[in-house]
């Protein structure tokens, strides 16, 4: 497809998205926002994945943080766009201060490392129940926020593909992709590799968080498992895998596809939801490494694959 | 806190033990094709089922499971390797580790799924044998068993790795995969056989933890994510790094349980990964 198209393609499912709440049920919705949640954490976890190529399994850390931080705040009453800048700001912050130390890993290492964070984010507030409630949970004030909750990820969802698309397109992208295939020749040329690494960090951490922290916001009780748990952790990342990473469309297509599947397999099927989900898993890892976006077919469809 | 100290210093060094079992495996799996073998924990899990039911159904005792689990999985570990693992190997590195924790998470998923459908709580098995007296302490001798045996399994794995021709080529690939590949190593035999090696390894510590802690179906990924700080705090390929990253851990889990609480000594592993990588990038003796 052209770039006008494509354009069009994006603006159109933005319009769809948008009035979609007005004609569906309240099933749909939350679906659809659970969905979305998922989209913006794939997203910007592929910034640092797929664009950067450093595998970082700690995405739920900064979406837990972010939950918690929010939710910490607006259970002690304050107003709510602080508690979404505490959202943004303490993800973003934690991840500029593990940045330095971290990148001095490379490929599974990394991944471990980063890994190791989320286990470590799980156990630290389940233990420190003075601030985020332990294992018991975290009240926050109740009340119905799905359609709020349902827009503002809708809006952070589309900011997002926004900057993915432009900083692709800029010199900024070209660094990143330069970083992915060789770090020390894209030193060679010039690009301050740390720097550009810490500040892509710091982004993927602050939109997680403000994810976490609107996620926190609609469901009003936060748990350790909820948002740190396997699920949340591996999910997004899967999703971007699944749908190629380092792609606009890929962590989009992951997301529809798997929370697709899951959901009918829990309603449908019931039993079993993990191990069918574990068995997508296999095969995408055996014979779609790749992804489906980045799957020849589409070049034969559209003259040119919705990665390009 | 002195008083309890032997008693302290004797759980966590079993609990070592037990750990660096799994962890020579994971850390031979790692060294030699570099996945990150995400199911490794539920193979414990397994072995330990196993055991389970060997003992409960077929009134067998732990050590003669221990003897039909070590076969046994190392065949199931041959099987996944060829299955899973050999259709992806001829990837580039960063697919290959992408397309390793998608498959072998994939399996994790299923089966701790799987397990904790047809099972409603933890499993455990009693095993009771007379406790010694030695020095005014008391010893469980099933523990001092187990002691033994790791020693024993430990003992083997490293005689099998210096001595025999497929131990040495499995240190080899390890060392440096061209080279191994120029001097004649069939590299896609040694992988297959270190799958399998460790596999079994990490079942039969299955055998002995299901004795003494109880088994539940979720507990893989935790329990891969110890095994993965151990190798990063051994080195990777590295047997007296990887026991004594395990002593270091079942330690530091046992004294962090004593002083500050049982709930804290899950993170001591976490603390320790992270803090590790961070200070020592390949390992605190790689």
């Amino acid at each position: 497809m052209r770039r006008p198209a494509r354009a069009a393609l994006a603006g159109l499912a933005l319009l769809v998205l948008a009035a979609l709440p007005w004609f569906v049920s309240t099933y749909l919705v939350t679906f659809l926002y659970l969905a979305l949640t998922t989209v913006a954490l794939a997203q910007s976890y592929d910034w640092v994945g797929g664009h950067l190529g450093y595998l970082n399994l700690g995405q739920a850390a900064f979406f837990g943080i972010g939950a918690y931080a929010g939710g910490v705040l607006l259970s002690k009453a304050l107003p709510l766009p602080v508690a979404f800048a505490a959202a943004v700001a303490a993800p973003a912050l934690f991840a500029a201060a593990i940045a330095v130390p971290f990148f001095r890993l490379r490929g599974a290492y990394f991944a471990l490392a980063t890994f190791g964070l989320v286990a470590l984010m799980e156990l630290l507030a389940s233990n420190l129940e003075g601030l985020t409630g332990g294992a018991l949970g975290l009240s926050l004030p109740p009340g119905n926020r799905l359609m709020p909750a349902y827009y503002l990820t809708l809006v952070e969802v589309a900011l997002i593909v926004g900057i993915t698309v432009w900083v692709n397109r800029s010199r900024y992208g070209l660094a990143l992709r330069g970083i992915q295939d060789d770090e020390e020749a894209a030193g060679a040329f010039g690009v301050s590799a740390l720097r550009v690494k810490c500040a892509v960090l710091v982004a993927s951490a602050a939109v997680a968080g403000l994810t976490g922290g609107i996620y926190g916001w609609y469901i009003t009780f936060l748990t350790p498992p909820a948002v740190f748990g396997l699920d949340k952790a591996l999910g997004p990342i899967v999703m971007a895998m699944l749908g190629g990473s380092g792609t606009v469309a890929g962590p989009f297509v992951g997301a529809a596809f798997l929370n697709v599947v899951e959901e009918v397999l829990r309603v449908k099927v019931g039993a079993y939801v993990l191990t069918a989900y574990g068995i997508i898993l296999i095969l995408v890892g055996l014979f779609l490494p790749n992804g489906i976006a980045r799957h020849p077919v589409w070049r034969r469809l559209f003259g040119a694959a919705p990665a390009a | 806190m002195l008083a309890a100290l032997p008693s302290i210093l004797i759980g966590g060094i079993l609990q070592g033990g037990i750990y660096a079992l799994g962890a020579f495996g994971l850390s031979i799996i790692f060294g030699v094709q570099h996945i990150l073998n995400v199911a490794h924990g539920d193979v414990l899990m397994l072995g330990g089922l196993l055991t389970y039911w060997l003992v409960t159904a077929r009134g067998l005792s732990p050590f003669q499971a221990f003897f039909i689990v070590l076969p046994l999985f190392f065949l199931a570990g041959v099987l996944l390797q060829r299955v899973l693992i050999r259709p992806i190997a001829s990837k580039s590195p960063h697919e290959f580790l992408i397309a390793s924790i998608l498959v072998t998470l994939g399996v994790s998923l299923a089966v701790s799924d799987i397990t904790s459908a047809s099972m409603t709580q933890p499993v455990s098995v009693t095993y009771p044998l007379p406790t010694l007296q030695v020095a005014g302490l008391a010893f469980s001798s099933v523990r001092l068993l187990f002691l033994a045996m790791i020693l024993a399994l430990t003992g083997a794995v490293h005689l099998f790795l210096q001595r025999t021709f497929l131990g040495r080529g499995i240190r080899a690939v390890i060392q440096n995969r061209e080279g191994a590949m120029l001097v004649g190593v069939n590299i896609p035999r040694v992988s297959t056989v270190t799958f399998g090696v460790g596999t079994a390894l990490t079942a039969a510590a299955g055998t002995l933890y299901v004795v003494l802690l109880p088994v539940d179906p979720h507990m893989g990924i935790p329990l891969t994510m110890k095994y993965l700080a151990i190798v990063v705090l051994g080195g990777v390929g590295n047997l007296v790094g990887a026991l004594s990253g395990s002593m270091i851990l079942g330690l530091a889990e046992s004294l962090v349980g004593f002083t500050l609480g049982a709930e804290w000594s899950l993170t001591v592993a976490f603390f320790l990964l992270v803090a590790i990588l961070l200070v020592r990038p390949r390992g605190l003796f790689g």
